[in-house]
């Protein structure tokens, strides 16, 4: 089979696959973790050897990237989870030879790897404390945290704080409207701030988690 | 008379009203006719959030600017920081080309559009410019019989290159010595309040910027202090307040510009809500009452 027939079926996995880029030696797979299965699936096709699992901790996100070789190429499967959700399916039943690499993972960066067949202790020792993974870095992003919480009211008000109930109560008493004519007084320019956060992409910088209104990492 | 887009920041409205307050009445003392600028941003402010991501940082002045060129206003700000970025802003994206194309691809996102068509000027500027110091005299129904420090603020002394620097800063002795108020000179007049360095290391600031101008400031047996900036105004009441766990106590009044010139246009304390403030500027009020 031919390198092209290997990109497409990759690609037919659908739209878990996030992206496909071919260089001389490589091919690069950037995926949704919840299509993990399918792309190794899909990869069997073309008996590819596993060849070992990387993981990178981000701060509020960990990298897999998975490695194997097929057709001539390294092909290199890049799945990011959260921290909050700190999980992805284990490949082992497809890939037995993934199961050491799993568990190196698992135990030296705390990610959990769904339904693996032999899970626990593998190279830490023994007596190393539970929960205390030691590559895993503290949840938090680029940002240095002395800044988080400027960047928070930044990216939802527009400002470098949310307005005090007190300060609204200290204006009216000053004889001043509640609120200032800023954006976070007018709906229609809170909505010009949030696109425009989203535009330069300052919300993925920030960690911004816009279901919940605040910063991944706020407590 | 000219007419302003008048950008309020985030720490007057939020923080220190008062000023908000003096200005409007010393603006219409002046016949200095301002437009509130509506659905502004946040500067953003000059030290965290360029650090933080320059892009976000200029797309976000730019679109501050844009609701001014839509009025066909120039911006008058209040604050030393707002001042800065802004002015900077605006500076860096008429003369960059291709930022200013890339800041307009992000504003085009929310159909706004940056084209370098207005100034930005601080308070102290349009104060002296457009009111003019003989016409603040022809106002003073209170001379101000004071002995005042003076702190410029590090962002004062922006101008274009090769400006003078010391315009602004000129500009504002000028006007506190129109109120009837003598400006002590102090060694470190021009030393930073200090707050950048607070985001780095609080007891430092504290330590070498708040401390040794607040004993000049003692030393010279100040009544107060003047500044034409909401962040320092902040930096020297909360200062002082934060020094107590050093064992150092000062407690010297310490207010906007504007507020001087509206205590000595007759307005009362209670009409300035001067009581916002955490350094004894009360006190101070009814020095000159």
């Amino acid at each position: 089979m031919s390198e092209n027939e290997l990109i497409e079926s990759i690609k037919k996995v659908g739209a878990g696959v996030l992206g496909v880029t071919s260089q001389k030696r490589k091919i690069s797979v950037t995926i949704d973790p919840s299509v993990i299965r399918q792309v190794v699936q899909a990869l069997l096709e073309h008996q590819p050897r596993f060849v070992i699992i990387a993981a990178v901790d981000l701060g509020m996100d960990v990298e897999l990237l998975y490695h194997f070789d097929a057709e001539g190429k390294l092909i290199v499967v890049r799945a990011t989870i959260t921290k909050e959700d700190n999980q992805i399916d284990t490949i082992v039943d497809l890939m037995p030879a993934a199961e050491w690499a799993e568990k190196e993972a698992a135990e030296l960066f705390g990610i959990n790897f769904r339904f693996h067949p032999k899970p626990g202790h593998f190279v830490l020792p023994k007596d190393w404390p539970a929960g205390k993974p030691p590559l895993r870095k503290p949840f938090q992003g680029t940002l240095p945290e002395k800044f988080c919480p400027v960047a928070e009211s930044l990216v939802s008000v527009g400002a470098t704080a949310p307005i005090t109930s007190f300060a609204k109560r200290k204006r009216k008493e000053a004889g001043l409207p509640k609120l200032p004519p800023a954006s976070y007084s007018s709906d229609t320019s809170l909505g010009e701030v949030h696109e425009l956060m989203k535009r330069a992409e300052f919300d993925v910088k920030a960690g911004f988690d816009w279901k919940k209104g605040k910063l991944r990492s706020s407590k | 008379m000219k007419k302003y887009a008048l950008f309020l920041g985030c720490l007057i409205p939020q923080r220190l009203p008062c000023t908000e307050i003096a200005a409007r009445k010393v603006f219409k003392k002046l016949g200095i006719e301002v437009m509130d600028l509506q659905g502004y941003t946040c500067c953003p402010d000059p030290i965290v959030a360029r650090l933080m991501d320059k892009k976000m940082s200029l797309a976000l002045s730019a679109r501050n600017l844009s609701l001014a060129e839509q009025h066909g206003l120039d911006i008058v700000v209040l604050c030393n920081g707002c001042f800065e970025t802004l002015f900077e802003a605006n500076r860096e994206l008429k003369h960059n080309p291709k930022l200013r194309d890339e800041v307009n691809e992000l504003l085009s996102s929310i159909g706004r559009r940056y084209d370098g068509k207005v100034q930005v000027k601080h308070v102290v500027e349009v104060l002296y410019e457009d009111g003019g110091v003989e016409m603040i005299k022809k106002h003073i129904e209170r001379p101000l019989k004071l002995k005042l420090a003076m702190h410029p603020g590090c962002h004062l002394f922006r101008e274009e290159n090769g400006g003078d620097i010391m315009r602004k800063p000129r500009m504002m002795r000028d006007i506190i010595h129109a109120t009837g108020a003598d400006v002590i000179e102090c060694k470190n007049d021009r030393i930073c309040c200090g707050f950048p360095m607070m985001q780095a290391d609080e007891e430092w600031a504290l330590k070498n910027n708040v401390l040794p101008k607040l004993v000049c400031y003692q030393h010279a047996q100040v009544d107060g202090v003047v500044v034409p900036c909401p962040t320092c105004n902040l930096q020297f009441e909360l200062g002082q307040v934060m020094l107590h766990k050093y064992g150092e106590r000062y407690n010297i009044p310490c207010l906007h510009i504007v507020e001087l010139l509206a205590l000595a246009f007759g307005f009362s304390a209670e009409e300035l809500a001067l009581d916002i403030h955490r350094s004894p500027v009360l006190q101070l009020a009814q020095k000159v009452i």
